[in-house]
């Protein structure tokens, strides 16, 4: 399964995707929402985006309102440095919303298995 | 080429690794973006580059489980928060309210990343040996250096070394990554490596250096090439030496002392009398702004004792003062044979060229007018002070090594003992006697054995702390007055510095040696007078050199 990466801090893009490849996901890296949209359609068969909240110019809340205003319906996972709670409240759809921090190893992959369970 | 792709706790390891090397970039960063806040407080867009700087310093470093470096960050982004939504005039009020918060958030992350490097490192490179003399004010402490090589294991050798003469030394793989900490922290030097992987020059990253630095550290380059064009390239990119591989540590060392040296002259004391302490504090004020110490005087009658206790290299000294006149008191103060050759300069509203004679006569230094204008003061001081240091250090130091000579080693002794003696306080005297040097000299000539004195001075020297005074006692033998310590510490700090001697590796022709060092400790208040310190220190050497030499004793 391909997943869609997005982070305007390449380190932490590269640490994201460093979970996700252990785990076994085929990773896509985008710097912005609009190098995401790109690489969405650019590349086939991405099958879950895991963004970051606070980016120049797009925030990650703002790309995932975009693609859903264009009928993009990939299951999105939305990471924050502050707690998830306001966020969630703000934008219900999301299918989730995580905390970045040094447990995000463990809750990612929890996160992304139950969304994807939810999906199926 | 083979790339297998390394576990997660690796991967993750590494870029946690990149995370703090990079963080001092993002500091500067974060830095000068409230520079630029604080001139165009209404640009949002600053504001914004400023809020997820610290956000992301925030979740980052969350991610790596840096949480002390992560709670920082989150205080920066609430500063930042606290200004949004405010428009271009309060927003610049509420900032210069705010600012002493950032600078501090900011100051404390450095610190931070420091500790995390340190972790970083001993992860690394756990036998790296410790330079830690463990006492505040000790000179080791001042002196950073980064080295920047990736050749990782030639570089760890060389910390090693240097740590050996007090140097506190980084190691770095990657030109970018030394170069984001140097703008955050710059050390005192750097040593470069030329060649590095993927066609990356060290004197084009040097050279890049003193473009965007104002006083960028001075940069010592390292090559395994000999020939003349790099030698070149180091020079014009403003490298101020170059040592082809394998560096002689003592010989780098030499240059990393004059450099480092350079920068940090200890600045001139000037003792400023004058009964109106508004004067006195005003003319301070004007050699203070140039980095110089003074201390004040306006009661000419204790001159003597603070003389003694401050060392100025220069008195300021106002003319006519109720109790005496400059002219009596610089008389005064001439009596005193330590004294003799300390500077005089006369400040006073006289312009009868006849008065201003007689000053001079009595042996004044010189006479300004007052009121003065401020830079001629700063020169005149400086000058005068400056040709004293010269003086004295002639006066005072042994040639080859720089160090106190026998003479002023004994009268410090004195003076030392006297102000022990009046504060109830300790100190130690210790002798140093180089192991089997006439062998050394023997062995491998007196170059070699010149070079083993250069190197034990330099030791000493930088390991031991401002308060500390080394002397070359003669021969291969050395003193050193160890002050507000007793034995026991004393005999710690020395033992330290004998392990450390013993590690240093010195060349001759082909080959390479090492050296050991024996010593004596004797301890006031236990041995009261001087002569007693000497024999008993001198005894306990002995024994030292009897029960099998490279070992410290203390006199019973």
């Amino acid at each position: 399964m391909k997943i869609l990466v997005v982070d305007d801090d390449a380190l932490a893009g590269e640490m994201t995707a460093a979970v996700l490849e252990d785990a076994g996901y085929g990773i896509v890296l985008a710097e912005n929402a609009i190098e995401a949209m790109e690489k969405l359609n650019d590349e086939a068969g991405i099958a879950l985006i895991v963004s970051d909240m606070n980016m120049p110019m797009v925030s990650g809340i703002d790309l995932f309102r975009d693609l859903r205003e264009q009928g993009v319906d990939i299951p999105f996972i939305l990471l924050t440095g502050d707690a998830p709670g306001p966020l969630k409240a703000a934008e219900p759809r999301l299918d989730d919303c995580l905390t970045k921090d040094f447990t995000l190893e463990t809750s990612l992959i929890q996160s992304i298995n139950a969304v994807m369970a939810r999906r199926a | 080429m083979e790339n297998r792709s390394p576990s997660l706790r690796e991967k993750v390891k590494q870029l946690r690794r990149t995370f703090v090397d990079k963080l001092p970039g993002t500091l500067a960063e974060a830095r000068r973006l409230c520079d630029l806040l604080v001139r165009v407080p209404s640009d949002d867009s600053t504001l914004d580059d400023l809020y997820r700087t610290f956000h992301s310093i925030k979740g980052t470093a969350a991610s790596f489980g840096l949480l002390e470096i992560s709670a920082e960050g989150a205080g920066g982004e609430q500063l930042v928060l606290q200004l949004q939504g405010l428009e271009g005039g309060s927003r610049g009020q509420q900032l210069s309210a705010l600012l002493p918060g950032f600078q501090q958030r900011l100051e404390r992350l450095e610190e931070l990343w420091k500790l995390a490097r340190q972790a970083d490192e001993s992860n690394s490179s756990p036998e790296s040996p410790s330079f830690d003399l463990g006492k505040e004010g000790a000179k080791a402490a001042s002196k950073k250096l980064f080295i920047c090589d990736d050749d990782e294991a030639q570089a760890e050798i060389l910390a090693a070394q240097l740590s050996c003469f007090g140097y506190g030394v980084t190691i770095f793989t990657s030109p970018d990554s030394m170069r984001a900490a140097l703008l955050v922290a710059p050390p005192d030097a750097v040593i470069m490596d030329i060649v590095f992987p993927g066609g990356v020059n060290g004197t084009d990253v040097v050279a890049n250096l003193h473009r965007e630095m104002r006083a960028p550290p001075p940069v010592v380059f390292v090559s395994s090439r000999r020939d003349f064009e790099p030698r070149l390239r180091a020079v014009q990119a403003g490298g101020e030496a170059y040592f082809p591989k394998p560096v002689k540590a003592i010989e780098l060392v030499e240059i990393l002392d004059s450099l480092t040296l350079g920068q940090e002259p200890e600045p001139f004391r000037v003792l400023v009398v004058d009964d109106e302490p508004e004067v006195a504090a005003y003319h301070s004020f004007i050699l203070e702004q140039v980095g110089m110490t003074t201390r004040l005087l306006h009661e000419p009658a204790t001159i003597l004792d603070v003389l003694a206790e401050f060392k100025p290299d220069l008195v300021l000294m106002d003319m006519y003062m109720p109790t005496c006149t400059g002219r009596d008191l610089s008389r005064l103060i001439r009596q005193v044979p330590e004294f003799i050759s300390l500077p005089i300069v006369f400040l006073s509203s006289e312009t009868n060229k006849v008065k201003q004679v007689s000053a001079l006569r009595v042996g004044a230094e010189g006479f300004l007018t007052k009121p003065i204008q401020p830079e001629d003061l700063i020169s005149a001081v400086a000058i005068r002070a400056e040709r004293m240091r010269t003086l004295r250090s002639l006066m005072v130091r042994d040639s080859l090594t720089g160090l106190f000579n026998h003479t002023f080693m004994s009268q410090f002794l004195e003076t030392s003992l006297a102000s022990a003696r009046r504060d109830d306080g300790m100190l130690c005297f210790v002798m140093i006697d180089v192991d089997h040097f006439k062998q050394v000299n023997d062995t491998y000539g007196h170059p070699a054995g010149d070079q083993v004195l250069v190197a034990l001075a330099r030791l000493l020297q930088q390991r031991l702390r401002n308060s500390d005074m080394v002397g070359r006692y003669g021969g291969e033998e050395f003193a050193v007055i160890l002050q507000d310590i007793g034995t026991d510490e004393a005999s710690r700090i020395v033992d330290d510095l004998r392990a450390d001697f013993a590690k240093v590796r010195f060349t001759a022709g082909d080959g390479d040696f090492s050296c050991t060092f024996s010593a004596g400790i004797a301890g006031y208040p236990g041995k009261a007078q001087a002569d007693l310190l000497l024999e008993s220190a001198d005894q306990a050497l002995y024994v030292a050199k009897k029960s099998g030499r490279n070992q410290v004793q203390v006199a019973p």
